[in-house]
């Protein structure tokens, strides 16, 4: 399998309590294609800083990130986060005043990527595709339960037609049952659609369920 | 998804928000209209009795400025020479002045009062009231004193104002022509009344004479003859006048018969030049006579006044381009001249309508800032509680360009509703409004000012300005929303949601979406 995303010798770090706190240290690692990945890590060691800069949200002090053998920066971040990437957030992170379908619609219209076919329909697809019925998609998503919403929120990080998603504690929020359900599209999205998923999360649960498991510790990234 | 149905569905589903915004708006562009309405009434009411009027200028010596300057001078030396320099318009200025592209027509040309000799002038129908005065003679004798009776207009040019506005028809013969001029001939045009009255048909003559019965012996006794102060006429045309005097008005029963437009005739001024100019000479030689110490550089003061004309008016074609003519030409005048279209009487009667729209445009100055401010500090509180949504739209790609967009769209369909409702209520409003302002600075108006000036009435001396009252000028005010007007409140409106999402747009370039959702999460 060929590398996806490749992370080279990352550094970052902030000043905290009139001490630098180094969080990445010459960080490196290669993503491969259509492979689940869990990071773990202790709380504090940049698990979320270390998923910000992968996902263009935040900028590394030095280093590099590329994604399919291209710079991220080069790229442009807003352009990397539209076209190549899907996010999801522990607090799912809807628009509130739309509904499911509609916060599909918002990342298939941003996306400069080729949406086949009719977008509407494409959306009920993607939305049935992670269990949420049409009834449903109609709805306001503050009318929706938390693991309903957490499943739009992964409809729209795929919305975009990118081949990476990234998932911050995307389970934190959920019960068991709900967990096991999310963690089954995450699999089904690697295996079958060829996704490339990076999940951070403290869950031993979810990381069982992964292909890899890395863990964040000293600033560096290291297989379980 | 894009910019407009976000904002759109923004807008519905959060209600409440959006109608206190749209209340916002509404109470705004209610004050712009009655602001704007008012001010758009008033302006123009002023353009309709503008074009209504007659578009003149006349070109004369501005004896207000030329007095005020004579007063300030101290020196008698200065005093004097003041006033043997009298200002005068220059022929040369006036001239110029026609090749204007705006004018229509124009006098260039002077008039005096004079004696019908051997016709009867036409009666005003005043004379029972008015009696006779009577006279002294040198013997001892009562002698009835005989007024002037006809009104002499020497005209430069053809072209003048009445004829090409069609006050004088000519009815028989021909209107004085270039030719006419050139030669100086002794020709005249008089009026279809005058003509009737007297039997006088093209190619008779008249005589008319400079002097008055009263004044013939003491001419005589100057050395001057019968030829002198007579001047036979050739009827060359008979012209049918629409100008009448007004027998209700308050001088009609003291009115001289020379004030009738029935006994006006028109001659050549270069003929008119000639007669009076030779009678003048010969005055001023007899008192040299008298007064050796007189040098002939005194001569033409004495004859300047019957070879320059004593009035030049202009017609313009449209009256709109009165005020831009005069700006355009003022550089060009001689001191103590001036251009005037009347302007000090209609900016007087205009004034309650200039203080309503002054006041007017304040209020649309307060309101258009206030609204910046207000809408710029609503916009920017608002964008506190949405900086979760815009950090995720951030996150997914939405470039920060399209959230301001969206932003500005939510703002312009909110302000567009305000402001479609405001157009209703803010046209009743600024009716009633502006009525009740107008109603109440005319009647101060009326309190503390004369305004005995105001009225025109016929005194002989034709009067080129359109005769218009304070009531006239105001019976034009009407306050309507017209589409100019709604176009206006929704350019304004949108300047100013443009203007207020400035700051609030910085503050969203500022956003790091990163930030933003590490705090939510």
């Amino acid at each position: 399998m060929s590398t996806l995303l490749k992370l080279e010798k990352l550094n970052y770090g902030y000043i905290d309590g009139g001490f630098r706190r180094e969080i990445l240290k010459d960080l490196s690692y290669d993503f491969e294609e259509g492979t689940f990945y869990t990071i773990l890590g202790p709380s504090g060691s940049g698990k979320t800083t270390l998923l910000s800069i992968m996902a263009g949200l935040d900028k590394q002090e030095s280093g590099n990130v590329y994604y399919q053998g291209e710079d991220i920066d080069v790229m442009g971040l807003n352009n990397y986060r539209r076209n190549k990437i899907g996010v999801v957030f522990q607090s799912y992170n809807l628009i509130t005043y739309l509904t499911g379908l509609e916060n599909i619609l918002l990342a298939m219209t941003e996306t400069d990527n080729k949406i086949p076919g009719n977008k509407k329909e494409l959306a009920y697809a993607l939305l049935a595709m992670v269990g949420i019925v049409e009834s449903k998609a109609d709805r306001l998503v503050t009318k929706l339960s938390g693991g309903e919403q957490q499943r739009i929120a992964i409809a729209r990080a795929l919305a975009g037609n990118g081949d990476l998603i990234f998932a911050d504690e995307p389970t934190g929020n959920l019960d068991s049952e709900t967990e096991q359900e999310i963690i089954r599209i995450f699999r089904m999205l690697a295996e079958e659609y060829g996704k490339t998923i990076i999940v951070v999360t403290h869950s031993n649960e979810v990381s069982k369920l992964s292909d890899k498991r890395i863990l964040l510790k000293g600033g560096i990234l290291r297989d379980l | 998804m894009n910019a407009f149905q976000r904002a759109y569905r923004y807008i519905t589903r959060k209600p409440t928000k959006s109608m206190l915004l749209m209340i916002t708006f509404f109470l705004i562009g209610n004050l712009v209209i009655l602001g704007l309405g008012i001010s758009q009434a008033a302006d123009n009411a002023k353009i309709l009795t503008r074009q209504q009027m007659r578009a003149a200028v006349s070109y004369e010596v501005d004896y207000e400025a030329y007095w005020r300057y004579t007063e300030s001078l101290t020196d008698e030396d200065e005093i004097n020479k003041a006033y043997q320099n009298y200002p005068r318009t220059s022929a040369e200025t006036a001239l110029k002045l026609t090749e204007d592209n705006r004018v229509k027509a124009f006098n260039y040309m002077t008039n005096t009062i004079a004696y019908s000799k051997d016709f009867e002038n036409v009666p005003l129908g005043n004379e029972e009231n008015r009696g006779n005065s009577t006279y002294i003679d040198e013997n001892g004798n009562e002698q009835i004193y005989r007024d002037p009776n006809i009104m002499i207009y020497a005209t430069m040019f053809p072209n003048m104002i009445e004829i090409a506005e069609g006050t004088f028809t000519i009815t028989e013969g021909s209107f004085i022509s270039q030719n006419d001029i050139d030669q100086g001939r002794n020709v005249v045009i008089i009026t279809k009344e005058l003509a009737d009255q007297n039997n006088l048909h093209v190619g008779d003559t008249i005589t008319v004479s400079t002097i008055g019965p009263y004044e013939v012996d003491m001419y005589r006794e100057m050395g001057f003859t019968e030829e002198d102060f007579s001047w036979e006429l050739e009827i060359s045309g008979i012209y049918n006048t629409l100008n009448e005097v007004d027998p209700n008005s308050q001088e009609f029963q003291w009115m001289p018969p020379y004030q009738s437009p029935k006994n006006i005739v028109v001659v050549p001024m270069t003929a008119y030049s000639e007669v009076m100019s030779s009678f003048a000479e010969k005055q001023f030689r007899y008192y040299q006579s008298q007064n050796p110490e007189m040098t002939d550089d005194e001569l033409e003061n004495w004859t300047s006044g019957y070879t320059e004309p004593s009035r030049v008016v202009y017609l313009l074609n449209d009256p709109m381009d009165v005020e831009d003519f005069i700006a355009d030409h003022e550089g060009d005048l001689s001191p103590y001249t001036k251009l005037n279209a009347n302007n000090e009487t209609f900016k007087k009667l205009a004034r309650p309508l200039d203080t309503l729209s002054f006041f007017a445009n304040i209020v649309v100055w307060i309101v258009i800032i206030n609204a910046i401010v207000i809408i710029t500090l609503v916009t920017a509180l608002t964008l506190k509680t949405r900086e979760y949504e815009i950090g995720v739209m951030l996150s997914i790609g939405v470039s920060k360009i399209k959230v301001v967009l969206q932003l500005f769209l939510e703002l312009i369909l909110i302000a567009l509703i305000g402001f479609t409702l405001a157009v209703g209520s803010g046209s009743l409003l600024a009716g009633k409004v502006g009525d009740m302002v107008l109603d109440y600075q005319t009647t101060s108006d009326a309190q503390y000012e004369d305004n005995s000036d105001n009225g025109y009435y016929w005194s002989g001396d034709a009067n080129y300005f359109t005769e218009v009252s304070q009531d006239e000028l105001l019976s034009q005010y009407h306050v309507s929303v017209s589409p100019k007007l709604i176009g206006e409140i929704y350019l304004l409106g949108s300047a100013v949601v443009l203007i207020a999402i400035v700051i609030p747009s910085f503050m969203i370039m500022r956003l790091n979406p990163k930030q933003i959702l590490l705090e939510q999460n």
